[in-house]
């Protein structure tokens, strides 16, 4: 089992690989994407300045906070974007039947479908996320919590995605629905818990399941937690497990486009 | 002209065939109108103060009315389509039809964002009377404010070809899309230019903030006809620029179209 899922990974980097090698083919494209990715994200600093000049404290998070929680943010778009960059066309490839060249690879179809593309924006993300953590304050601990929990918000993000674009192996528009979650998802986190409430606090930990991927890890970093650290690694296996098991139950379901293609 | 009116009709009565996708759409609008009014009942400690002469109420209609515009005229085909038309060569398919290039899809925008538009308008009215409640508005300032909500129209899907348009020079278009994107909607949705630093407002005017989100949503909450003018002059300078602009930036650029023959 443990081989396997090594076997998985190491075939995942390398598509990884792969991806950006071929985006880097034209060097000027592939250094503005990041380049301007990163001030496209810095932009909303100053959102946030005019905000915290109106008031020092908003949802019980300072300025310094809000560092936090966009660098925990831009990093877990960046690690879900980077290995995982075929999601957002994962919903309109089943809808148009066009896995076929997936499911004849000897690796796991699910993996192979996602890291076959790299959003080579996303490398901006992650530079702008080790940035603004440096900002927040630069330590081992922070580092490797930072790290850690990127790596599982981007896998939380990835799996929620891909449950809801499972939804294209029975109905339309799933493709719609899929990109109206994920979009609501990184609105939703990039803003204080602390100024929500009632019914919306559930939607965060269920559907929306933000608190996992950026609400608790921000409290952890700010304050370690065990408790809160194992739930949010029992949350990341059980997502995943999840939707593994909602992909290949809809991939029976699954009827080919007969389009003939060659993957490059 | 003619032409152009039916290019608009042919692709408006397309677009019947996906309201379904517009509705779908409506979770993302309705998620920031939550977010924002989240967010300013949290800043506003006392509901019936004010926030540089703004009320509570106004600025959530503001965030209402700016949300409103970036959502219902978001349209790929300002973003993609040309990008794409000069990336696979197929403009210069247009360069020997009777109609301008620019004009086309300045119609065609208008075509498809027409329904999509009207329905975030009800939406958004809907939203902000069962959210914040009615603001003091008069209806005769209706006829006012088409002309002015028309240029911001007109200013932005210009801006956005010219942006789309520097597809000739660089081979993606898309980052100065995000830069575009952010500049409106982070800095231009979220409040009025009276937040921000006494310093900076005079140079917020003369960006397209100003003339495309700032003009229109502040005639709303808050009409004067000293405004109104001042809005309305500013946008028909600002369309004046943006058009010598995008034709000179269409000329030089199909000079420097190759095509390869398929």
């Amino acid at each position: 089992m443990l081989m396997e899922i090594k076997k998985e990974l190491k075939f995942m980097l390398l598509n990884v690989k792969y991806n950006l090698a071929r985006e880097m083919t034209n060097k000027i494209t592939f250094l503005t994407n990041i380049i301007f990715m990163i001030l496209n994200n810095a932009s909303f600093i100053v959102e946030w300045i005019i905000f915290y000049s109106l008031k020092n404290n908003i949802g019980g998070y300072n300025f310094k906070d809000i560092i936090l929680l966009w660098a925990i943010a831009s990093g877990t778009y960046a690690i879900c974007y980077i290995f995982f960059g075929a999601i957002q066309d994962l919903p309109k490839l089943i809808m148009d039947g066009k896995i076929d060249s997936f499911l004849v690879q000897p690796k796991n179809v699910l993996i192979s479908i996602l890291s076959s593309k790299t959003k080579v924006s996303a490398l901006g993300d992650l530079i702008y996320g080790y940035v603004l953590i440096f900002i927040y304050g630069i330590n081992i601990k922070n580092i490797i919590l930072f790290t850690l929990f990127i790596i599982t918000g981007g896998i939380v993000i990835a799996s929620i995605a891909v449950i809801f674009s499972s939804l294209a192996f029975y109905i339309t528009k799933a493709d719609t629905i899929t990109s109206s979650i994920t979009s609501t998802m990184l609105n939703f986190d990039t803003y204080p818990d602390g100024i929500f409430k009632g019914i919306i606090k559930i939607l965060f930990y269920t559907i929306l399941p933000i608190g996992f991927s950026s609400y608790i890890p921000l409290h952890i970093i700010k304050s370690f937690n065990i408790v809160n650290f194992l739930i949010v690694i029992g949350y990341t296996i059980l997502v995943v497990l999840i939707a593994f098991y909602i992909f290949y139950r809809g991939l029976k379901r699954y009827s080919s486009g007969n389009l003939m293609s060659a993957r490059i | 002209m003619k032409k152009y009116l039916n290019i608009y009709k042919v692709t408006l009565i397309n677009e019947l065939q996906y309201i379904s996708d517009i509705i779908l759409g409506f979770l993302s609008f309705v998620v920031m109108i939550f977010i924002f009014l989240n967010l300013w009942n949290y800043m506003y400690d006392d509901p019936s103060s004010l926030i540089e002469g703004f009320s509570k109420s106004q600025m959530i209609w503001y965030v209402i009315i700016t949300e409103m515009i970036w959502f219902g005229t978001r349209n790929k085909t300002l973003i993609n389509q040309i990008t794409d038309d000069i990336k696979s060569g197929s403009i210069a398919y247009t360069l020997n039809k009777p109609y301008s290039y620019a004009i086309y899809v300045i119609v065609k925008n208008f075509g498809e964002i027409t329904i999509k538009f009207l329905f975030y308008l009800i939406l958004a009215i809907a939203v902000g009377l069962i959210f914040v409640g009615p603001i003091d508005f008069n209806m005769s300032n209706i006829l006012m404010l088409i002309p002015v909500f028309l240029l911001s129209f007109i200013i932005n899907a210009c801006i956005r070809i010219i942006i789309s348009m520097l597809s000739f020079y660089v081979e993606d278009a898309a980052p100065f899309h995000w830069l575009y994107d952010k500049i409106i909607l982070v800095i231009g949705t979220v409040f009025p230019i009276e937040l921000f630093p006494k310093f900076l407002q005079p140079i917020l005017k003369f960006t397209p903030i100003y003339v495309v989100n700032y003009g229109p949503s502040k005639l709303v909450i808050d009409f004067s006809m000293n405004s109104f003018f001042t809005i309305l002059m500013a946008q028909i300078l600002y369309l004046i620029f943006v058009i010598i602009l995008l034709s000179l930036i269409y000329r030089k650029g199909v000079k420097k179209l190759n095509v390869n023959g398929d």
